[in-house]
């Protein structure tokens, strides 16, 4: 447990210190909120309206939309944070870790556990935009929601470290994730709905993680409950596969089991790793 | 007692080369082992083996009584290890470096501080404890490494190339705090160094090449079992002090080289003093040399040890 709490809080520390980094991975969202938020919500609403029913008119885009991007905050984040691990090998540091006795499923949880923090730090500081986006999410929606943000960052803090033990190199880790990190933005129902997708886009929307954690954060943030159920529908917040629907509580467990999977692949690479 | 690491058999074979073959030895408790070879030798891939990081393909490894196949924690907290390359965290200070080893080597809690600045004291870091470590110089940083491998107590410390890229100077003092601590605490020590001059400090050397130990014994003994000492001497005619010592001196072994002879003897501390006095021709010059570790080195394996053999 030490060990967990040694590697988890070295990784904080550093990224506290590094203010550059801090600053950086902040922009990013902000940018998209402004992109997406302001300049395309006039015509995506346009867009929608088509789809919705008569009567309707609870459509708000950039409500819509500033769940999916916390959501691709915390992926982008979590998935570089995982680059940690390139980063102590190239620095000698892996080896000062992996000597000790601490156990390798420990380093795995720690390192998973650091990265999927400070996703959820950045993805709560864009809480603080929900005033100046006219925007207005109950405060228990936002609570419930922030446990969910960190199993879903401890998620895909899992596949950054897989991919962490697949790439050596810090570029080609950059390279490979943002080659898949868009896709998996794109195709997830973050930005715009995936209803109504070609067969084939919908198989990716479907075995994309991305998509399931997603539509649990809007469904929690929206409160999915209140609104009709067309203008969900709409929305795309009902995800059905083979005809049947899946419910939140199947796509949280879906999410733990995800993280659980990659936690231990992580853990396989570092036994093998002698750094 | 007990040796502290003992090695059998060892075994490392990769698809196309046999790393190390069937290697023996065993390291006494207290003494500095040291560990020499040429680039290629098997020196790196017998100590990753040792430490845990490297399986072996057969063989058996005994650390403080720990199986390192089986007990690889046991092992590993058995150990403290200094890297040939820089392991530390440098945008982080030496406090928590330090820290960070003592939690990951689960050093009681209540003993953290103490021991810190325990072993800052043992390499004259006290003052530096707040500073990040990007700030050290390099010797520095090896000085903070050495604290660090020895927060946990370590049965055996592996200094594995401890002063490569260091000045002389800093190289030296550096030797002053290894051997302070073999005084101090009577820590066990495996040392690979490439400077020769270096591993005299150790009370045994193993020499390996091509992935075989081919000598192990004490330094003294290795350079003995050259046979002797070597007497360089110029006169002021050498012609004639070669005639004299043909006449005077029983087994010597001559040669001249330039305007330089040279004289192997068993003994120089027997031989020197009646020499100068039988000879008549007046000394110019005089130089007694005692093979060195280089001249061991050559003389096992044919080369110099900064010859690379990849």
């Amino acid at each position: 447990m030490e060990g967990i709490f040694a590697i988890w809080q070295r990784d904080l520390t550093k990224f506290f210190r590094d203010r550059a980094r801090l600053i950086g991975s902040f922009s990013m969202p902000i940018l998209f909120l402004l992109i997406f938020g302001g300049g395309m919500s006039g015509s995506m609403e346009t867009m929608m309206a088509g789809n919705m029913p008569e009567g309707a008119e609870g459509f708000n885009y950039v409500e819509f939309v500033f769940p999916g991007i916390v959501a691709m905050t915390l992926l982008m984040t979590s998935i570089f944070s995982a680059m940690s691990v390139i980063e102590d090998k190239d620095f000698g540091y892996m080896k000062e870790i992996l000597v000790s006795p601490i156990s390798r499923v420990s380093i795995a949880i720690g390192k998973m556990l650091g990265a999927a923090t400070i996703a959820t730090i950045q993805g709560v500081l864009l809480f603080l935009l929900i005033p100046f986006l006219g925007l207005s999410y109950s405060i228990t929606a936002l609570l419930q929601v922030i446990p969910f943000m960190f199993l879903l960052g401890c998620a895909l803090s899992g596949l950054g470290l897989l991919f962490a033990s697949l790439i050596r190199s810090t570029q080609g880790f950059q390279l490979t994730v943002q080659i898949l990190v868009m896709p998996m933005i794109f195709l997830s129902g973050a930005l715009f709905p995936v209803s109504n997708m070609p067969a084939w886009m919908d198989v990716i929307v479907k075995i994309n993680p991305v998509t399931y954690g997603v539509d649990v954060m809007k469904k929690l943030m929206i409160e999915v409950e209140n609104i009709p159920a067309a203008v969900s529908e709409a929305m795309g917040l009902n995800i059905t596969i083979l005809g049947q629907e899946v419910t939140m509580f199947a796509e949280v467990l879906f999410i733990a089991g995800f993280a659980a999977v990659l936690v231990l692949f992580a853990t396989f690479s570092f036994q093998r790793a002698n750094a | 007692m007990d040796p502290v690491i003992s090695v059998k058999d060892l075994t490392k074979k990769y698809k196309q080369t046999e790393a190390v073959k069937a290697i023996n030895f065993d390291v006494e408790e207290g003494e500095i082992f040291g560990f020499l070879g040429p680039n290629g030798a098997g020196k790196s891939t017998t100590i990753n083996m040792i430490c845990t990081m490297l399986k072996p393909t057969s063989g058996s490894i005994m650390i403080n009584g720990y199986d390192a196949k089986k007990e690889k924690d046991k092992v590993r907290a058995s150990i403290g290890i200094i890297f040939q390359e820089n392991t530390l965290d440098e945008k982080l200070t030496a406090n928590e470096n330090l820290m960070l080893h003592c939690r990951f080597y689960g050093v009681p809690k209540d003993k953290r501080q103490e021991r810190i600045g325990e072993v800052l004291e043992i390499v004259d870091l006290v003052d530096e404890r707040k500073q990040r470590v990007e700030t050290f110089s390099g010797g520095m940083k090896r000085r903070l490494e050495i604290a660090r491998g020895l927060l946990h107590y370590p049965k055996v410390l592996f200094l594995d190339e401890p002063t490569v890229g260091l000045d002389p100077q800093t190289r030296s003092h550096l030797w002053e705090y290894i051997l302070k601590l073999k005084e101090k605490e009577g820590i066990t020590m495996f040392l690979t160094t490439h400077y020769l001059d270096e591993a005299e400090i150790s009370d045994r050397v193993a020499i390996m090449d091509q992935g075989e130990i081919i000598a192990l014994d004490s330094p003294t003994s290795l350079k003995d079992q050259l046979g002797g000492d070597m007497i360089e001497l110029s006169t002021e005619d050498n012609d004639q002090a070669l005639r004299e010592i043909d006449e005077k001196v029983e087994g010597a072994d001559v040669s001249v080289e330039g305007d330089t002879i040279h004289l192997k003897v068993e003994s120089s501390d027997a031989f020197i003093s009646s020499f100068i006095k039988t000879l008549e021709i007046p000394i110019t010059r005089l130089n007694i040399r005692k093979p060195t570790l280089n001249d061991v080195f050559l003389a096992f394996t044919g080369r110099k040890i900064g010859d690379a053999k990849e």
